[in-house]
């Protein structure tokens, strides 16, 4: 919102010693934000109105006149090439130091003392476009200069303050006023600076209105909670004319285009109280009968389906959500959103209804949304006015009126329905109360005065006050002690509050196992298995769901997703993954990602959707999903096993691999491990199925490795301590066995079969497996090492014998058969 | 028989010093120390025929000449086969210069990560629990519980991600989402950060993004007022920033604190005196903050006369842009490795 300086001014008497960007400076630290200071006359320094005295001939050059300019202070040698300069006439004279622009183009630049074909020159003689007026003073021919003899302009005086262009307008960012309905108008922001710099507020004068009685109108409101009040007052006598100067330069200064006296009037209302105001052609309307002279205004709900033409004359269909004023045929205006084109104030227009009412913040929120229609009107309505502002906005209005169109008389009585209440206090604000919430001990003095400026009344008690919020501040805004500490606060000065460190016990904060654990392997993964950590979105598209031959009915689906692109949650952090390999591929023949997320399932049990109830929201896993494609590797499903080794290692976790059973589709039926840590799964080392790869236009075969945060923090994997023994000092004896077995044998069966057969074995370890046509199709070569020791003697070689016999019998029973 | 050791003496030592390689030295050894010709070795024949008492002197001489002897032959090899050495070594040369090959190549870790990271390390030395939390939560903890009434403008689907066909959830548009949830959880007195990633229904371009992450954190304790908002959030930036910081309050509404700010940091690279980065004010909006409405504190379950609570929230996604002078937000949601490695 704009706010004209001078405006504002007229509402508190400033100094000026006080400047604008002061009080915006101020506002900002206190009220609102004030994004930026427009000077708007600023481009017009050092031009000043300046009477021509003399011109003559320039010595060498046809075309060019020397003059001798008076500026006031001074009498200038300026040469010009006016086509219409002439002695006696006033012109806009720019001084050394002015900036202008030649010919009215180009970046502008600074007067200098020139000489012109031999000739000094001191300043110059502008044309409108050469400093920014063209659209005020349009050219009207090539060569002409400012002519301004017609306005009757003291010379010498600066040309921004001899035509009032020197506006100074505070650009107010409108999203910090939303809590605050007063400030949406000149006088309430006012109220604000006068506050802040301690000055007093003049009172807001209005005239009462003399009611006529020729028409008489009736207003009915269906619903008084939608429409707390709505008043009317019908004209006659209406002259359609542009405005005059002051008003039109009132409505330029706040960014609107001046249309015609009464639209005018409505719109200065708006920017002067914050109420906006509406009026209605009443002969367009069709509202007045001719029999009885009288007008009905009904205040309702729209129809469901009901089609209506605004007076930007867009169509919109309504819905009974909404609220219109209509007449005794049909709506005539969105209520305190946009009035209706067919009621249209027009240049013919002679009687109008004034309307000043207040609607119901939400339902025109809500409408104004529901139809994408934003107003000046909807903004101020959403943020729930105080229906107080009627009377002084209708009363404002009708002075206006009859100030600016001498034939206009009032034709009715002013018709005011109203039912609202207002909940003003009184609040007990406790002095201890206040001291302790801000922090430090403000004068008692200098707190009434702050809450007194801002329009609260204040009664004394023992040891507190007690505070009535005023009318402009009892709808939402203020209602509780804590708002009023607000109050003195922000006025006293955020910045003048001493900054303190509280006293705290130095107990360590409790840990979180999960942030640590997702520390930790964003640790391993990124240092110690050189992999890079992508964030994809929690959304996902159709399409990728289908890749991933998944059952998009299985996924939530967000109600109002932003485009139809990605309407899904994410039930698998895989398929983003898989898209960032496709991605990445071409330009690195190897892709190495990890991520670490949330995936969605709904039959799942989340967490609680409020405090002891008993719904609960989907269940929101935290898993680390990695992801590995090289193109020169066909088998990638190693390196995953590999990275859960790492992982299992760094944890000090004992990892079982068992086949994967129960398969999802992208998960490769013959190379997918479960990862088992105390019988609990904890996760998943695989490899892509290519036909799913496919599905994503990936033709490299990439591994993935799941890890299940959530589970391994619950098995208590963080606390694993090193399994550490003795180290014995005899050495130990090794023995290697290569032995050729059928395929279907796995390694953990051997693994297991040859658990504890022996005390001396410690340790067995496989080194070599062997695949291929001399061993048969069928059958593959497996050679291990395994390991012998005791902690109290030299190990016999009899003993370690008789040790790998045992061992022997077991692979041999297993159907391995022993290559010597 | 003294003077002609004292003079063979003389004479290998400087034949000795003389020699020019190994070879040489094999020749001197042999001909001073030879057991069968050697000079010393011919010598000390004569030892023999000497009387008892010049026998043991000589035969001590003799033997001292020999040690000497012996150790300058044994110093002149070391001198020698270490000129050899270096001789040898060079041959070694590498080119320090060149790389390793084959490369190894490191990890990454994102962006945010690294910057959240930072601030959950200030965090937790301060004393703070840092917290995770649901990335879709009930309408109660994202609204209701915060004081937002259901006419309040963040509520409309224009700004919230709903869920379809459960009217009662969404993705949490902020991460105080938390604040009661964690409040119940821990109970009072509290210091809790809960950074997340959070959602608003916004189309994405340069500068915007549905999926964004925030870091907000809360305290609430007996005694906290305005004084101690400012001064716990000036500790933090300096942990985060390692100087000192200078702040500033200025109104702003968030309906779950009363009253409510937004706290500006003075420009940390032209300090103030106005620059692109701080589009030429000198302050940087930080963040928002204030103290917790009292009706949030009491839906927590706590008596808002007895406890008093503070909060402050910041982008994270917007100050590791900062950070390292990310210009596009896209960037961070974009799995893009040339993008990724960076970091």
């Amino acid at each position: 919102m704009y706010i004209s300086y001078n405006w504002l001014k007229q509402y508190i008497n400033l100094p000026d010693s006080i400047k604008a960007d002061e009080v915006a400076r101020n506002l900002t630290m206190s009220t609102v934000e004030v994004e930026s200071v427009h000077h708007k006359g600023k481009h017009l320094e050092n031009i000043v109105v300046g009477k021509v005295l003399l011109v003559e001939k320039h010595p060498n050059a046809d075309k060019l006149k020397v003059c001798e300019v008076d500026v006031g202070t001074d009498k200038l040698k300026i040469v010009c090439g006016g086509s219409n300069v002439r002695e006696g006439m006033l012109c806009a004279v720019a001084k050394l130091g002015a900036k202008v622009k030649w010919h009215g183009e180009g970046e502008s630049i600074e007067m200098k003392e020139a000489e012109i074909r031999g000739v000094k020159s001191y300043g110059m003689i502008c044309a409108s476009t050469e400093i920014g007026l063209g659209e005020m003073f349009p050219l009207k021919e090539e060569k002409e200069i400012l002519d301004l003899s017609a306005m009757k302009l003291a010379v010498g005086k600066p040309l921004a303050e001899a035509l009032s262009l020197n506006e100074v307008v505070l650009e107010i960012d409108n999203k910090s006023m939303t809590n605050r309905p007063d400030l949406w108008g000149h006088y309430g922001m006012a109220r604000e600076v006068a506050a802040v710099f301690k000055k007093d507020l003049k009172n807001y004068e209005v005239k009462d209105v003399s009611a006529g009685s020729t028409v008489k109108i009736k207003v009915k409101v269906e619903d008084e909670k939608l429409c707390p009040r709505y008043m009317a007052v019908v004209i006659e006598g209406i002259k359609i004319e542009p405005s005059p100067a002051w008003l039109a330069q009132k409505i330029h200064a706040i960014g609107l285009r001046p249309i015609n006296n009464i639209v005018d009037i409505t719109n200065y209302i708006m920017y002067d109280l914050g109420e906006p105001m509406h009026a209605f052609d009443a002969a367009r309307l069709k509202g007045i009968r001719s029999k009885d002279k009288g007008v009905n205004i009904l205040v309702k709900r729209a129809k469901d389906g009901e089609k209506f033409r605004t007076l930007d004359g867009a169509e919109h269909q309504l819905d009974s959500s909404m609220l219109v004023i209509a007449n005794d045929e049909k709506s005539v205006a969105l209520a305190g959103i946009m009035g209706g084109e067919e009621s249209e104030i027009s240049n013919d227009t002679t009687t109008i209804i004034f309307e000043a009412a207040n609607f119901d913040a939400a339902t025109i929120r809500k409408a104004s949304v529901k139809l994408g229609l934003r107003t000046d009107s909807s903004a101020r309505f959403e943020k729930a006015l105080d229906p107080n502002l009627c009377e002084q906005a209708l009363a404002k209005a009708v002075e206006l009126t009859l100030q600016l169109c001498t034939g206009a008389k009032v034709a009715s009585k002013v018709v005011d329905d109203k039912k609202f209440h207002l909940y003003q206090g009184p609040i007990e604000l406790p002095w201890e109360f206040l001291y302790k919430k801000i922090g430090v001990q403000i004068d008692k003095k200098e707190v009434l005065a702050i809450l007194e400026r801002l329009g609260f009344e204040l009664k004394e008690k023992k040891d507190c006050l007690v505070v009535t919020i005023p009318t402009w501040r009892a709808t939402k805004d203020i209602s509780i002690p804590e708002d009023l500490v607000e109050e003195v606060a922000r006025i006293y000065g955020y910045n003048n509050i001493p900054v303190q460190l509280p006293v705290f016990p130095i107990t360590p904060p409790i840990a979180n196992s999960q942030r640590i654990l997702e520390w930790k392997l964003r640790d391993i993964f990124s240092q110690g298995l050189g992999y890079s950590e992508v964030y994809n979105y929690s959304f996902v598209s159709g399409k990728q769901i289908k890749n991933l031959g998944d059952d998009a009915g299985l996924y939530l689906e967000l109600d109002n997703p932003i485009s139809d692109e990605r309407p899904y949650l994410r039930r698998h952090i895989v398929g983003g993954l898989i898209e960032n390999v496709v991605q990445n591929i071409e330009r690195f023949p190897t892709v190495k990602l990890f991520e670490i997320g949330k995936k969605f399932t709904v039959e799942a049990a989340g967490p609680r959707a409020r405090f002891n109830g008993d719904e609960l929201l989907p269940q929101q896993g935290n898993w680390l999903i990695a992801i590995y494609a090289d193109k020169k590797d066909a088998n990638p499903y190693w390196q995953m096993r590999q990275a859960a080794q790492l992982v299992a290692d760094n944890l000090n976790l004992e990892l079982k691999y068992q086949p994967k059973k129960k398969l999802m589709p992208w998960q490769h039926p013959t190379r997918s491990a479960e990862l088992v840590y105390k019988d609990k799964v904890i996760g998943l080392a695989s490899e892509i199925t290519p036909q799913i790869a496919k599905n994503f236009g990936l033709s490299v075969r990439a591994g993935i490795l799941g890890i299940n945060i959530d589970q391994l923090v619950e098995t208590g994997a963080l606390n694993v301590s090193p399994n550490y023994q003795i180290i014995s000092a005899f050495p130990e004896v090794m023995r290697d066995l290569a032995f050729v077995v059928k395929k279907s044998v796995t390694h953990d069966e051997i693994v297991w079969a040859l658990h504890n057969i022996d005390h001396l074995l410690k340790k067995v370890e496989l080194f070599d497996v062997y695949e291929g046509a001399t061993i048969g199709d069928e059958y593959k070569s497996m050679a291990y090492r395994f390991t012998f020791s005791h902690t109290e003697r030299t190990l016999k070689s009899e003993e370690v014998d008789k040790a790998m016999e045992k061992v022997r019998q077991v692979i041999e029973k297993l159907g391995g058969e022993v290559r010597v | 028989m003294q003077n002609q050791l004292h003079q063979l003496k003389e004479e290998a030592l400087l034949a000795i010093k003389a020699a020019k390689d190994k070879v040489d030295l094999e020749e001197l050894e042999n001909k001073f120390l030879g057991r069968k010709n050697g000079e010393l070795t011919n010598l000390m024949k004569g030892l023999k025929d000497l009387e008892v008492e010049a026998r043991k002197i000589a035969g001590q001489l003799a033997n001292d000449v020999k040690n000497m002897i012996e150790a300058a032959l044994n110093e002149k090899k070391g001198e020698l086969s270490s000129g050899e050495w270096a001789m040898e070594l060079e041959k070694e040369r590498v080119d320090v210069t060149a790389p390793a090959l084959p490369a190894v190549e490191r990890g990454h870790l994102h962006p945010i990560t690294q910057v959240l990271e930072e601030m959950n390390g200030v965090a937790r030395a301060m004393g703070f629990i840092v917290e995770d939390g649901p990335d879709l939560d009930s309408d109660y903890y994202c609204f209701e519980a915060l004081n937002i009434p259901t006419t309040h403008p963040a509520r409309d689907s224009q700004d919230t991600f709903y869920i379809k066909n459960h009217p009662q959830w969404c993705m949490r548009p902020h991460v105080s989402n938390m604040q009661v949830r964690l409040m119940q959880k821990y109970g009072a007195p509290l210091r809790i950060a809960y950074p997340g990633r959070v959602f608003r229904n916004e189309a994405t371009d340069a500068s915007h993004e549905h999926t964004f992450y925030q870091y907000e954190s809360l305290v609430v304790d007996k005694d906290m007022n305005i004084g101690h908002l400012i001064g716990i959030i000036k500790e933090l930036l300096r942990g985060l920033y390692q100087t000192d910081v200078e702040v500033r309050l200025r109104p702003g509404f968030f309906p779950f604190v009363e009253p409510g700010f937004e706290m500006d940091m003075k420009c940390l690279i032209c300090g103030g005196k106005g620059c692109g980065a701080c589009k030429h004010s000198g302050w940087v909006e930080t963040l928002g903050c204030g103290l917790i409405h009292p009706r949030v504190v009491e839906i927590a379950g706590f008596d808002p006369k007895v406890w008093h609570g503070l909060a402050f929230g910041m982008g994270l996604t917007r100050l590791a842009m900062q950070k390292y002078g990310i210009h596009d937000i896209r960037l961070l949601m974009g799995g893009d490795l040339r993008f990724l490695k960076q970091f």
